[in-house]
């Protein structure tokens, strides 16, 4: 089998797959903290890397009819939340194409400024 | 080998290459010339070697040992033999010591366009040796004798013809379909009904001039040159200059007598789509543009709210108004025609549910497509039979629709941008808000991924092939992608884009162009192979929003701009002048706000 190609999004504070460790995304990308997803809390992150993605499934939820895919850790293929497809309710349409991660399925951990600032001009 | 001993032997040769004729047994020698030792004075009488018994003697004065060098030797000398300079041919050969042809060959030759078929048959015992198959030697009888078959019957000498075919070609045991089809042509009338059947010239030079050419190809090259060579390795010169012309974009080259062999071809930079030949202001800012599939017509669609047809002359340039479709209260943001040209599918901006089916022919509206008033439909694609389409918008309706807009089949939750239906007819391809191309079975319900770009797709296209697709990508530049391998090709540089909606388009012979507008109100032209424009159309003052390059006339490109003008683009003609036509008063314009540029 082959290696499994991971990428990495960078950033100073990471979120990463509990059982693997593989990194997701970063807290630059984290759109908003007020989601329930089956295990509790869930996170909303406007991008995410290293997941794969399951066929498009209708779920109706609290805020209305979506067409979401599943996703799950590209490294150890846990199920790790899902992504939006499509908005049926216009105001929810925002969430299209951002991705949903369960808390209790993501670690976070600290990462390092791979860009710093330049320094004040004297 | 018999050849040096053979009495015709200096019939097109001098005899100082008796080294050379043994060389025929294997290969021809190579800077193994055995005239050392000898330099005998040129002779400058020729006459002595028109002797064809051979009895010629001078040897050449001039040594040529490298091969290329005696193979452009041969080379001239055959071409001028058939530009009928038999004297300097001979002179030629005396001098450089290289003659044409194996003077077997020679030999052959003549009986062939002489039409001596038992002599030519004769030669071939000589040429036996020097074939590389065994099985040349068959096909040249075999050719031979239907030539003298058809000669026969050309001349009515049916108990000839029948003979011939009897008892020399049939036991041959040779192509036995062609043996057949040949029996048949004895039951028709010498002339006319003879050549008509078979296809065949009749009997005389020509046609023997034809087989002479069918049997070169059986000779080695050593033994008799292939016909007109020199011409064939210029037509592959003048075939690699052209492919790597980027300006390149003639129809008719079956002529060869434009191009100079003097110098290496480039077409100046004013040859493909260069020269704005014409262009006309209304009180219209034009967000689409489409050339007809077949023919010169265009159709164009503005912001405000009209389709218009256009009848374009090719020669001219001229613009002549012939259709104003009216009642597109949104506006129209995309037009469609159909695989036949009757009809055209107009579509509006985001907020616009509605689309209309146009018939072009009659100028009557077919249908006017609405189901929803919350429907957003922006796109469309005709099927290949023009019988249905599939359309679709932002708002997530995906339709296939039969010509009457009646929905046979829809997706469900895809924003589409950009539709386009696959060769197959089968699959079709949308670009969504995802970044993505997709393609969509409607009637199997499969769907599945085929291109991810990294921004977002305003726009895209596929060729004529349907392999490649040209892809608008917000702020990056117009992508080249191949869907079979599903791989991106090339980035073509220039165009600034991101705000509008902005469409590509391929074209040109052999679609090696592509054309795209842009937001810095230029008109931009790749070469499919390379990524810099190979030029830059300047004269719109707002942004173009769409070029349609026209499949028929491949010289011509239209443009349309948010400067109420539509534009159309030719090459440069000397001389040419175009004038305005705002001869359809019908049209929404004065002639005030009708102007002219010359570039």
């Amino acid at each position: 089998m082959g290696r499994i190609h991971l990428e990495h999004m960078g950033g100073e504070r990471l979120f990463s797959c509990a059982s693997c460790d593989t990194v997701l995304t970063n807290k630059k990308e984290l759109a908003s903290t007020r989601f329930t997803g089956a295990t509790g809390r869930a996170y909303l992150f406007k991008k995410a890397v290293n997941l794969t993605y399951s066929e498009v499934q209708d779920r109706q939820m609290l805020t209305g009819r979506h067409k979401v895919r599943d996703v799950s850790c590209k490294n150890c293929d846990n199920k790790l939340g899902w992504i939006y497809e499509f908005a049926t309710e216009e105001g929810q349409r925002y969430k299209e194409g951002q991705v949903i991660l369960e808390r209790a399925l993501v670690i976070e951990s600290d990462g390092f400024e791979e860009n710093p600032p330049p320094l004040p001009e004297q | 080998m018999q050849q040096t001993n053979c009495p015709t032997n200096g019939c097109l040769v001098n005899d100082g290459t008796a080294s050379e004729d043994k060389g025929y047994s294997h290969q021809e020698p190579i800077g193994s010339r055995n005239d050392s030792g000898e330099s005998h004075q040129q002779n400058g009488d020729g006459t002595s070697y028109t002797d064809t018994n051979g009895s010629a003697t001078t040897l050449p004065h001039v040594k040529i040992k490298s091969r290329t060098e005696r193979d452009i030797i041969k080379l001239i000398g055959q071409h001028l033999q058939g530009l009928g300079l038999s004297q300097t041919v001979e002179q030629l050969i005396k001098e450089s010591g290289c003659r044409l042809d194996h003077p077997a060959a020679t030999k052959f030759q003549t009986h062939v366009i002489e039409g001596d078929w038992v002599k030519a048959e004769d030669d071939l015992l000589e040429l036996k040796s020097m074939l590389e198959h065994p099985q040349a030697l068959l096909e040249i009888k075999f050719l031979l004798l239907e030539q003298k078959y058809l000669e026969f019957l050309d001349d009515n000498r049916v108990i000839d013809a029948l003979y011939c075919l009897r008892n020399e070609l049939t036991p041959l045991n040779h192509k036995i379909n062609r043996v057949h089809e040949l029996s048949r042509f004895i039951m028709c009338n010498p002339g006319d009904e003879l050549r008509k059947l078979s296809g065949w010239d009749g009997k005389g030079l020509q046609s023997r001039q034809l087989l002479m050419e069918k049997l070169q190809a059986f000779l080695p090259p050593s033994v008799m040159l292939p016909p007109r060579r020199l011409r064939t390795l210029l037509c592959q010169a003048i075939e690699l200059q052209k492919e790597r012309c980027f300006y390149h974009n003639n129809i008719n080259e079956k002529n060869y007598d434009n191009y100079s062999l003097l110098v290496d071809h480039t077409c100046k930079k004013t040859c493909p789509v260069k020269l704005l030949k014409f262009s006309l202001i209304m009180a219209m800012k034009f967000g689409f543009v489409v050339f007809q599939m077949m023919g010169p017509k265009l159709a164009s669609g503005s912001k405000d709210s009209t389709v218009i047809i256009w009848d374009v002359d090719p020669d001219t340039l001229t613009l002549k108004h012939k259709h104003t479709f009216d009642g597109h209260s949104y506006g129209v943001s995309y037009i469609s025609w159909s695989p036949d040209d009757n009809y055209i599918i107009a579509c509006g901006p985001d907020d616009c549910s509605d689309l209309w089916v146009w018939n072009v022919q009659t100028g009557e509206l077919r249908v006017k497509v609405s189901h929803s008033p919350e429907d957003s439909l922006t796109t469309c694609s005709w099927h290949k039979d023009g019988r249905k389409f599939v359309t679709g918008g932002l708002r997530g309706q995906f339709y296939q629709c039969d010509i009457d807009g009646a929905i046979l089949d829809q997706w469900e939750g895809v924003r589409v941008q950009s539709l386009s239906y696959r060769k197959d007819g089968k699959t079709i391809l949308a670009a969504d808000t995802h970044h993505r191309i997709r393609g969509y079975n409607l009637e199997d319900v499969i769907d599945f991924n085929i291109i991810q770009e990294d921004h977002s797709i305003i726009s895209f296209c596929t060729d004529e092939t349907g392999r490649l697709a040209l892809v608008n990508v917000s702020s990056q530049g117009v992508h080249l992608w191949d869907l079979e391998d599903r791989i991106l090709v090339r980035k073509f540089q220039g165009v600034t884009q991101g705000y509008y909606t902005i469409h590509s388009c391929f074209g040109g012979v052999n679609q090696v162009y592509v054309a795209s507008g842009s937001e810095d109100h230029k008109v931009y032209i790749w070469h499919i192979k390379r990524e810099r424009p190979i030029n830059v159309l300047t004269g719109h003052a707002r942004t173009v929003n769409c070029v349609s390059w026209n499949s028929k006339y491949p010289q011509l490109l239209a443009s349309a701009s948010d400067d109420s003008t539509i534009r159309i683009w030719g090459p440069a003609k000397s001389g040419s002048q175009t004038s305005c036509s705002p001869d359809q008063s019908s049209l929404v314009l004065s002639s005030n706000n009708c102007f002219q540029d010359f570039f």
